[in-house]
Formats: C-alpha cells, sequence, structure tokens
C-alpha cells in the first residue's frame, strides 16, 4: 500500500506539471482526489487494515492528498495566470485608431471671450446688468453729456428707430440707467449687443459687442481705474501685459484716456501686429463726468467714479489671433469648429 | 486735420523728427493719425537747363538735348517730348535716379545717341496737378522761376515736407487751425507761441459803407458777422509758398482770392467766404431765415427746397447761399471778379449741424462750424485774410470793417481745489505745477493761498467748464503716466452675474456639450426674409421694427424670430462645402410696441438648426428633450406648428398648455427660398418662457427594497395614431405601481392590414413596500389595455 501511494504522489505531482490548461488540471483533481478518485478510493479501503497500521496508513494517505493539493492549487494559480496574459494578449487593440465621430461643439469665440472677461470682473466684486438695445436717445445720450446735435454725437454713426429712439451705440445706456435707479456704491459691467452704422470690413461691423464697466463710490480715482485695468489686462492675457493710458475725449469722462496694452503678441519688443509700438489701442476709459452724475441724480461732490468701455470682438480678434473681424459674423463652420 | 511741418515751425519751434513731436503730441491728447510727406518719393532730380535742343537724325519725334544740370560739363540727354525746347529749365532724372513706382534710371543709348538721363513729366515724378502752373499737362515740367541749375526738384515744388496728420476730437475744435496747434504744440513743448502781427493797409479808396450794406436779422443763428472790402482785385495764381501750404493741408489751390480765405481758415480756423461783390444784387447781404420753400442753387449747381429753420445770406429778394455751408452761384469769385467782400462769420454749431444733416451737404465750412468756431476771434481772422491781400499785392483793401456782434460771450472762470483734482486724479501734483500747467496752456490760472487755482479760460477755449475740466488739463500735460495702479478702497461688493445670464450659459453649456455650435447674426435683417417664411398676413412676426437709415434693405427691420438668419447660415454653410452641421444662436427678438415712441418688447429667443447625413426629425427632438429635462421640465409634444415646417414633420411642445418650443424638418418651398438643397431641422425655444419652469433639484428617491415585475404588452392599431401619444396614455393608466414604460417595436406588415401597425411597449411595475402580486399586476395590465383600447387598439394575437 505505501508503495501504492508513492506511485499515485509521483505520477501524479508528473501529471500536474504536464498539464496545460485549468481544464485538464481540473480532471486530474477528479480522478484523485474527487468522490471517486484514486485516494479516496484508497482511504476507504482503510478500513481493511489492520487497526494498528491504520493510524500511520491515514497520516500517509493525508500526506500525500496535502501535497498533490498544494501542488494542483500552485500549478491552477500558474494556468491561470498564463491564460490571463494570453487573453489580455489577444484583446489587444490599436489605441490610434479614431474613436466615434461626434464630439463637444464649442460657444462662438466672441462668447468665449467675453464669458472670461465677465469672470474676471465678477471676481473683482461687480455685479452683470443688463439693458435694452433698442433705446431712447434719452439714455444712449443725453443723459450720458451728449445733447441733440452735438458734434461728439459724429465718433458714433447712429441707427435711428424714430426721432427719440436708437439702436443702443455703446452700453453706457445700461449705466445711464443704473445710474437713475441705484444709489452708490455702484459696481456694475454691461455687456450685450451694440449697434453702428459702419460698413463691413476686416476691422468694423454695423453689429458688435462692448462690455463697459461703472464704479462709483466714494474716493475714487484714477488710479483705481488703472489698477483695475491692470488686473484685468494680467488676467486676460497673462503676466507681464501692462497697461497706458493716453489722454482722450469722451463727453461722460473727464478726465478721459484711451487705454492701450502691451502687445500680447511681441510682449512689447514691437512686431507688425502693434505696428512697432509695443502697445495695442483696446478700450477707453475715464472718471465719469460730474455733470453726467448731476444728471442722473447722484452727489457730485460726495461721490466719483470711473467707467470703461471694451469692444468684445476686438479682445477676441487680440486673444485669439483672428485675422479678420468679418469672420466672426460669417459662421462658417470650418471656422467655428476651431474653438471646440 | 492735414498740417504741414513747415507751417507749424513758422509760429513754434520744433526742433525734433516730425514722429518724435506726434509722439509728444498724442500722449498730451492730440490724436495723430500719421506722419507723412508730400509726394517726392524720388531721388536724384534736379533742374536742369536745356542749352541746346536738336532733332534726332534717327527718329522722327525725338530731340537731342545738351542740358545744364549743375555739373562742370552740360549732359546730353535724348527726349521725346513735344514742348522740350532750348532755353527752357526742365527736371532732369539723372543717371541711378529712382522715380515713383520703382522706376530706374539708367544711361543708355536711344537709336545710336548717348542719354544719359530723362527729362520728366508731372505725372512720373507723381507731382499732384495744379500743385504747379501747367503740371498734367502734355510733355515735360517746365519750371518757370530762375533756379539754379542741379537744384534738387523737391524744393522746387516745395515736395517732401513731413505732413502731420491730426486726429482733432470733439472738445478742441480750436485746434482746428494751425494756429490752434501751434498754440497746442507750444504749451507742450514749453515753447513760445509767435502769432504775425497784424496790421493791415487801408489803401481803397471811400469807406466799406460806400461799397456794401449788411443786415443780420437772426442773432440767435448767426453770433457774429464781420465784412471787408477789397477793390481793384487782380485775380491770378496764389505765390508757391502758399500753394505749397494749401497742397500740403490738402486743399486745392484754385486762385489768389480764393485761396486766400482757405488759407485763413486753416490757419486760423475760421471759414471765410468771398463775395463778387459786381454780382450782390443792390450791394446788399441779408442774413436771415430762409422763406418755407424757398429755393436755392448752390455752387455745386444743386437746387435745394430750404425750409424756416435754415440761415441764409440772401439779396434783398433771394437767398443766395447757406450761411457757413456753401454759396452760391452767383456771386461766385471769377478770372474778371474786381471787388470783392470778404465774409468772416460765427454760425451757431447746432442750427448749422441741422441744416447740413437736411440737405446733405458737408463742406469743410460746415464741418468747423458744427464743431464750433469761436465768436471772440472772427475779426482777428478777417484782418489776416486782408493781411495776406497785402501781401499778395492782389487788391486794396478799402478802410472800415462791419462787425455785428451783439452779444459777446462771457468770459469763463472756474475756481477749482487743488485738493479735489489730486483726489481724482490719483496724482499728487504740487499746487504750483498745475499752476504752471495751466498757464502754459493760455488758462490764465493764480493759485489763492496754495489751495484754490483761479482759472480765466480764454475765449478758444469753449470745452473748459468745471473742475474735472481742469483736472484733466492738468494731468494730460503732467503725464497720463504719472497715474498709479491702485485698487479702490471701501464696502466690499458681491460679484455676481444675473439670473438670465446664468440661464442662458447653461443653455449654451449643454447645447455645446451636445455637439453644437454657437453663431452670431445680425439683429437686423431683410424683411424679404421675414416674406421667405410664408407667415399668414396677420402673423405678429410680420410686424418688424424698421430702421429710418439703414445700412441697406438687407439690414433695414429688427428680426423678429431667428429662424431666417438661421437658414442664411445654413445656406452659407452648405454653399461653402461646409455639408453638416448643428447651430444654435441665443439673441434677442423685437416685438414693436404697440403705440408709438414706445420701445419694443425685446424677448431673448432660442434657435437650433441641424442639417447634414444622419440627421432626422428625432435627432432635433432629442436635443431639444435633453436640453428640457436639464432644466427638470418635460413637455407635451404634438403634431402641429408654423407653415414653414414640412406638414408631415412638425410639432409643437408645451408645457401646462403654453408653448414652450416649436420643431421640425424645414418646408422644402422655403429651403428653396433661402437657396438650401436638402433636409434641414431647426427648433425654436422660448427661454423666457422655459426659465421660470426650471425645477430646483430637492431631494432623491430611496433604493427600491422589494422586486420589480416585467410585463410586455403588443397592441395593433391605426397608423395615424402617435406612439408616443399612447405611451403617454400607459403612463396615466397604469399609476403608481408603474417604475417605467418603454416603447420597444414597431412593426408593420400585410397581415396587419393596410394602415395599421403593432407597437410593443415593455412595462415595468414595482411597490416600494411590498412585493407585487398576480392579482395586482394583472390588474393594473388590464387598466393599460383598456387606455389603449380607447384609441381603437386590439391586442395582438
Amino acid at each position: 500500500m505505501e508503495k501504492m501511494l508513492r506511485e499515485i504522489r509521483e505520477r501524479v505531482l508528473k501529471n500536474i506539471d504536464e498539464a496545460k490548461a485549468s481544464a485538464a488540471l481540473e480532471q486530474i483533481r477528479v480522478a484523485v482526489l474527487g468522490k471517486k478518485g484514486e485516494l479516496t478510493g484508497l482511504l476507504r479501503g482503510m478500513g481493511k487494515l489492520p487497526p494498528e497500521e491504520r493510524p500511520k496508513m491515514g497520516q500517509l494517505v493525508n500526506d500525500v492528498r496535502a501535497a498533490l493539493e498544494e501542488k494542483l492549487e500552485a500549478r491552477a494559480s500558474e494556468l491561470a495566470e498564463k491564460e490571463k496574459a494570453a487573453r489580455l494578449a489577444s484583446e489587444a487593440i490599436d489605441v490610434t485608431l479614431p474613436g466615434p465621430e461626434r464630439s463637444a461643439g464649442s460657444l462662438h469665440p466672441m462668447n468665449i471671450a467675453l464669458q472670461k472677461m465677465v469672470d474676471i470682473f465678477v471676481g473683482m466684486g461687480y455685479e452683470v446688468v443688463e439693458g435694452p438695445e433698442v433705446e431712447y436717445d434719452h439714455y444712449n445720450f443725453e443723459l450720458l453729456n451728449l445733447p441733440k446735435n452735438h458734434p461728439a454725437r459724429d465718433a458714433q454713426d447712429t441707427f435711428y428707430v424714430d426721432d427719440n429712439i436708437v439702436l443702443r451705440t455703446h452700453t453706457s445706456p445700461v449705466q445711464a440707467r443704473i445710474m437713475t435707479t441705484r444709489k452708490p456704491p455702484i459696481r456694475v459691467i454691461c455687456p450685450g449687443r451694440v449697434y453702428r452704422a459702419d460698413e463691413a470690413d476686416a476691422t468694423h461691423s454695423p453689429v458688435f459687442h462692448q462690455m463697459e464697466g461703472l464704479v462709483i463710490d466714494e474716493n475714487i480715482t484714477m488710479g483705481d481705474l488703472k489698477g483695475t485695468l491692470d488686473e484685468f489686462a494680467r488676467q486676460m492675457y497673462g503676466e507681464g501685459i501692462r497697461t497706458r493710458f493716453r489722454p482722450s475725449f469722451f463727453p461722460f469722462t473727464e478726465p478721459s484716456a484711451e487705454v492701450d496694452l502691451t502687445c500680447a503678441n511681441c510682449k512689447g519688443e514691437g512686431c507688425r501686429m502693434c505696428k512697432g509700438t509695443g502697445w495695442i489701442e483696446v478700450l477707453g476709459a475715464g472718471m465719469v463726468n460730474p455733470k453726467v452724475l448731476e444728471m442722473c441724480g447722484i452727489d457730485s461732490h460726495k461721490y466719483s467714479g470711473f467707467a470703461f468701455g471694451m469692444g468684445v470682438e476686438r479682445i477676441a480678434l487680440l486673444k485669439y489671433n483672428i485675422p479678420n473681424l468679418r469672420y466672426l459674423y460669417e459662421n462658417d463652420l470650418r471656422f467655428l469648429t476651431q474653438y471646440r | 486735420m492735414k498740417v504741414p511741418m513747415k507751417w507749424l515751425k513758422e509760429y513754434v519751434d520744433i526742433n525734433m523728427p516730425a514722429e518724435e513731436y506726434a509722439s509728444k503730441m498724442v500722449m498730451t491728447g492730440t490724436a495723430v493719425e500719421g506722419v507723412e510727406k508730400t509726394g517726392g518719393q524720388f531721388d536724384k532730380v534736379v533742374v536742369g537747363y536745356v542749352v541746346s535742343c536738336v532733332d534726332h537724325p534717327n527718329s522722327d519725334h525725338l530731340h537731342i538735348c545738351m542740358v545744364d544740370v549743375g555739373e562742370e560739363e552740360p549732359i546730353q540727354i535724348v527726349c521725346g517730348a513735344p514742348n522740350v525746347h532750348a532755353g527752357m529749365r526742365v527736371a532732369a532724372a539723372l543717371d541711378g535716379a529712382h522715380l515713383p513706382g520703382s522706376v530706374k534710371i539708367k544711361k543708355g543709348k536711344m537709336r545710336g545717341e548717348v542719354s544719359m538721363g530723362m527729362l520728366c513729366s508731372g505725372p512720373e515724378l507723381d507731382v499732384p496737378a495744379g500743385l504747379y502752373p501747367h503740371i498734367g499737362d502734355e510733355g515735360i515740367i517746365e519750371i518757370f522761376e530762375d533756379v539754379k541749375p542741379g537744384t534738387d526738384v523737391k524744393e522746387v515744388f516745395g515736395l517732401g515736407d513731413d505732413i502731420v496728420d491730426f486726429e482733432i476730437l470733439a472738445n478742441r475744435p480750436d485746434c482746428l487751425s494751425v494756429w490752434g496747434l501751434a498754440r497746442e504744440s507750444s504749451a507742450v513743448l514749453n515753447e513760445h507761441f509767435v502769432m504775425p502781427e497784424i496790421a493791415v493797409e487801408e489803401s481803397g479808396e471811400g469807406t466799406f459803407d460806400d461799397y456794401a450794406k449788411v443786415e443780420v436779422k437772426d442773432e440767435e443763428a448767426c453770433q457774429r458777422y464781420c465784412a471787408r472790402v477789397i477793390t481793384d482785385v487782380k485775380i491770378g495764381p496764389s505765390p508757391k509758398w502758399m500753394r505749397e501750404y494749401l497742397y500740403g493741408a490738402g486743399v486745392r489751390p484754385i486762385n489768389n482770392i480764393v485761396d486766400i480765405t482757405n488759407f485763413v481758415m486753416l490757419e486760423t480756423g475760421h471759414p471765410m467766404h468771398a463775395f463778387d461783390l459786381s454780382k450782390v444784387k443792390d450791394q446788399t447781404i441779408v442774413v436771415r431765415r430762409a422763406h418755407p420753400g424757398e429755393k436755392l442753387t448752390t455752387l455745386d449747381g444743386k437746387e435745394h427746397v430750404l425750409d424756416e429753420s435754415m440761415l441764409v445770406i440772401a439779396d434783398r429778394e433771394n437767398a443766395t447761399g447757406l450761411a457757413g455751408i456753401m454759396g452760391g452761384e452767383e456771386s461766385e469769385i471769377v478770372d474778371d471778379t474786381a471787388s470783392v467782400l470778404f465774409e468772416c462769420a460765427a454760425f451757431e454749431r447746432a442750427n448749422n449741424r441741422v441744416t447740413a444733416r437736411k440737405l446733405g451737404i458737408r463742406t469743410e465750412s460746415s464741418g468747423r462750424f458744427e464743431k464750433g468756431v469761436c465768436p471772440e476771434t472772427t475779426l482777428e481772422a478777417l484782418e489776416r485774410a486782408c493781411m495776406l491781400v497785402n501781401m499778395l499785392e492782389c487788391g486794396k483793401v478799402v478802410p472800415g470793417t462791419f462787425d455785428h456782434y451783439p452779444n459777446p460771450a462771457e468770459p469763463v472762470e472756474i475756481d477749482a481745489e487743488v485738493d479735489r483734482i489730486c483726489r481724482r486724479i490719483g496724482v499728487d501734483v504740487p499746487a504750483e505745477t498745475m499752476e504752471d500747467i495751466l498757464n502754459r496752456l493760455y488758462i490764465d490760472t493764480t493759485l489763492v493761498d496754495g489751495k484754490l487755482l483761479h482759472c480765466e479760460v480764454p475765449a478758444f477755449r469753449q470745452d473748459m467748464e468745471t473742475e474735472a475740466d481742469v483736472s484733466e488739463e492738468v494731468l494730460r500735460m503732467y503725464g497720463y503716466d504719472h497715474i498709479p495702479s491702485t485698487l479702490m478702497n471701501g464696502v466690499t461688493m458681491a460679484g455676481r452675474r444675473n439670473a438670465h445670464t446664468v440661464f442662458a450659459d447653461r443653455v449654451k453649456d449643454a447645447l455645446v456639450g451636445m455637439g453644437m455650435y454657437e453663431v452670431l447674426n445680425y439683429s437686423f435683417i431683410s424683411p424679404r426674409w421675414i416674406d421667405n417664411l410664408g407667415l399668414a398676413e396677420d402673423d405678429a412676426r410680420r410686424s418688424a421694427v424698421t430702421l429710418r437709415n439703414p445700412l441697406g434693405e438687407d439690414t433695414s427691420v429688427m428680426r423678429t424670430s431667428l429662424v431666417p438668419s438661421m437658414l442664411f447660415t445654413v445656406a452659407n454653410n452648405l454653399n461653402r462645402g461646409n455639408a453638416e452641421g448643428r447651430l444654435f444662436e441665443l439673441s434677442k427678438v423685437f416685438v414693436p410696441a404697440e403705440k408709438a415712441g414706445e420701445l419694443p418688447t425685446e424677448k431673448r429667443a432660442l434657435c437650433l438648426s441641424a442639417f447634414g447625413e444622419g440627421v432626422d426629425f428625432f435627432t432635433m427632438k432629442n436635443i431639444v428633450v435633453w436640453l428640457l429635462a436639464k432644466f427638470g421640465v418635460t413637455a407635451q409634444i404634438e403634431a402641429a406648428g408654423d407653415g414653414y415646417y414640412h406638414p408631415g414633420r412638425k410639432a409643437v411642445m408645451t408645457v401646462n398648455g403654453e408653448k414652450i418650443a416649436a420643431l421640425g424638418e424645414i418646408h422644402p418651398d422655403v429651403a428653396e427660398k433661402f437657396d438650401i438643397k436638402g433636409r434641414v431641422y431647426v427648433a425654436e425655444i422660448d427661454l423666457d418662457a422655459l426659465q421660470p419652469l426650471e425645477k430646483d433639484f430637492y431631494g432623491i428617491k430611496p433604493l427600491p427594497k422589494f422586486p420589480a415585475v416585467s410585463r410586455d404588452i403588443a397592441v395593433v392599431v391605426d397608423e395615424k395614431i402617435g406612439a408616443g401619444t399612447m405611451l403617454e396614455a400607459i403612463r396615466k393608466a397604469a399609476g403608481k405601481t408603474l417604475e417605467d414604460a418603454k416603447l420597444f417595436d414597431i412593426y408593420r406588415g400585410e397581415k396587419l392590414g393596410a394602415d395599421r401597425k403593432s407597437v410593443a411597449y415593455a412595462i415595468t411595475l414595482r411597490a416600494p413596500d411590498r412585493t407585487l402580486t398576480d392579482e395586482e399586476i394583472n390588474g393594473t395590465m388590464e387598466k393599460v389595455l383598456k387606455a389603449l383600447k380607447e384609441f381603437g387598439a386590439e391586442l395582438r394575437a
């Protein structure tokens, strides 16, 4: 019997080593350790042995069983690893193939720029306000120190609906509406569509967008305006971008400034985009004219404020290297899909 | 305004290159468009004296000339011009000369004869016709002055001077003049401004009143009227220096008298007019408003019908000119004009502007009056003109001046607080520096107690009214680069987007996530586009806000629907070979007010479109359904909609009976009108209606503890019955235990009969607190079947 056990042990160990797949291993296990297996049969036949041999033989059989089980388990996990590796290898795909066609779309680049601009000013504590696009002359011009037949109106070619209603030429009438209805402190931005009777070309469009800002409080200075616009320039175009103020004239601000930003293309070194000056004219700004404050019912001795306004399309053109303003209103998908 | 540097330098020292000067002016508030040169884009062209001129032996038109060009020996030049002759002064381009248009002159042989250069015509040197007598005529230029051979031709014509193109803003009409700019420059450069001393030699006979009479009948529109008479006038060309200045400033020289009026306008900013006194009826000038319907033919030959708001210059009976805008034909200066009346007046700016706009005329003169001409210096300008008559010796100035100035301007005085100025500009400018700056600007200023600036504003600075204006003067001269970069103190404020913007941004983000591209279209469209939609005659969208002065018919009415511009955009893309696309526009539409004089209602609208392969009605329907779902909104859908949609492929979506969206395939007739071939799907969503329906997220349902049961049901029904409509009915009928109901199959076949279909639904039932019994399940399914039978459906065998 001992001999038989030894023979079983060696034969089965060898079979286990030679087994090539998990299934074959399972067959071996059943043939030896199963209910009707060889070793189980031997154990069952123990009753026929003399009682004094039984413990020794039982011990032997159990040893063989343990050895085989251990070996089976080891081989099983070895085979499982191999088979997994083989399966993974067979599942390899060409990852360079493109995915399914559809992708996300995109916002219009003008709105991408506008959202960023709004984010910057909301972060600085400004509230977004809106107003009508078809507007009374009173709000668009008169309250802003541009009386009827004032020559400064020439700077803004205006579409008229009738004598007293215009398509707003800037978003400043929203500021006028805010000043006549709210009390300082005021800190708002007014983004929106505006209209000028200009034929469309590479730098003009009869419909475009502006974002204007207005701050009114005690002790507001022109330095605060510069600080605010410096911060905007940094956030919009990156570190190293500064503002340069040039004296100018707007009827609703005094003093007024044209504001240039460091050319983002050459970082101020001078290039073709900035005509070698290192500066790009981007926006207009100034201290709110006390006359405007008074016309809107705000005490100009107690309060001062600043206002600024910028063309969103112009900002987008500079930010996204768009060569021609017309691209923005042609809506050609070959252009729009570049922004996704 | 274009000004030759030479002209400016007569009155102020500018010791720097034009570009540097321009930059200093820009940084102190006088905008400059650019600096250019008056022609002269050539070199090595000198004055030549034709010593001899003989015919070329081998040509019927060429000449062989020996030309003295200032060198030791005359040089030989072959010339083909018919007007070349010995004893003539010419413009000779030497060997190696560069001419305009990249032409290079080289010595060579012409039909066997050596030619060392070329004699030039006006066009070859790009010398403007009219700058010099006979330039532009046939042949080569003849130089009439006795100039030394070898002199650079540019000097002779006054070419190559720097011209500064100033952009004068509306607040500084005083700078629309050489004197004004010289004065401003003197303040900027800290140099002296030296005006010529004005002295007129009155050598004419008699006095003004002997020759003319002026009646000013409207003192509101005519603030000041000054006039002088010149006799013994000799009309002829003005001298070269004057023509050069006029040319550089962009004004065409005409004759001495007209040139003087233009010269004075440019130099002083005062438009002038010269009348041929012999043509002025009764030698009487009346300044009055026009009679209603009065007719007038202006210098340009156009006839105008006037109204009573317009100021005219008239004789005793008829209007002869539009005051400050354009003179009449009758009293024009002509070659044999012998006596002249010079007018220099100040007409009120608003009246001038309104008249010019009404009649659609814009002249140098009207442009200046519109911006404001200072009445204080009107007489000075007239005297300057008479001085020039003396200088040019083209007439005799008659003693006596007519000057009607009933309401002289009150001098403006401003008291400005130093402290407040500093606070406003954010820069601590010392009080004495402020005082100095203001005085340099000819604002007579005294500093009181070191705190207060008492400013006496000169008449030409009509823009200066308040302390804020003073602060700007101080800051621009002190330098905007001194403004510090600070952030305001004071109350912290919460920044935020308004609810409108937040909602719109979320809508856009959702659509972008669904693969759509945002487009921007003009807010005004062609009324024909609205017609193209084929809307009913009484459809509200047919009445639109109309612009009074559109750029063109194509952009003349404000949109009442976003659909036409969307179709236009789709057509554009298809035409450019973009075969598929999904687009959206979120913008306003404009509903006219019922009452005239009120603002239209502006409604936010959203329009979607999809076209190209694999796109159908359901693509668009899904986009709309998903978008509504994002805001927690479920809408009822029914087959209905506007006529511009395909009659069998359109739907309207409603919530609680209120229309919230419409969608469908565009009707082929409408597509054709917009030049679209192929199918386009469009949806319109009323955002103002959608936004209030948005549901807040208010918690979740607990996860189920009891099993669900699934049952399928298939029915045969008439083709006309909507499968979605029946699904809605199932959902209603199944009651509380319904977890889900889905359509999973539609089948059509001969066995079912014509116009019949089989529709199959999968229904899932579950109760939150128990396992459902067979009885309960069967009861529910019977209710479902009963509901379906309402549509005439039969259980499929």
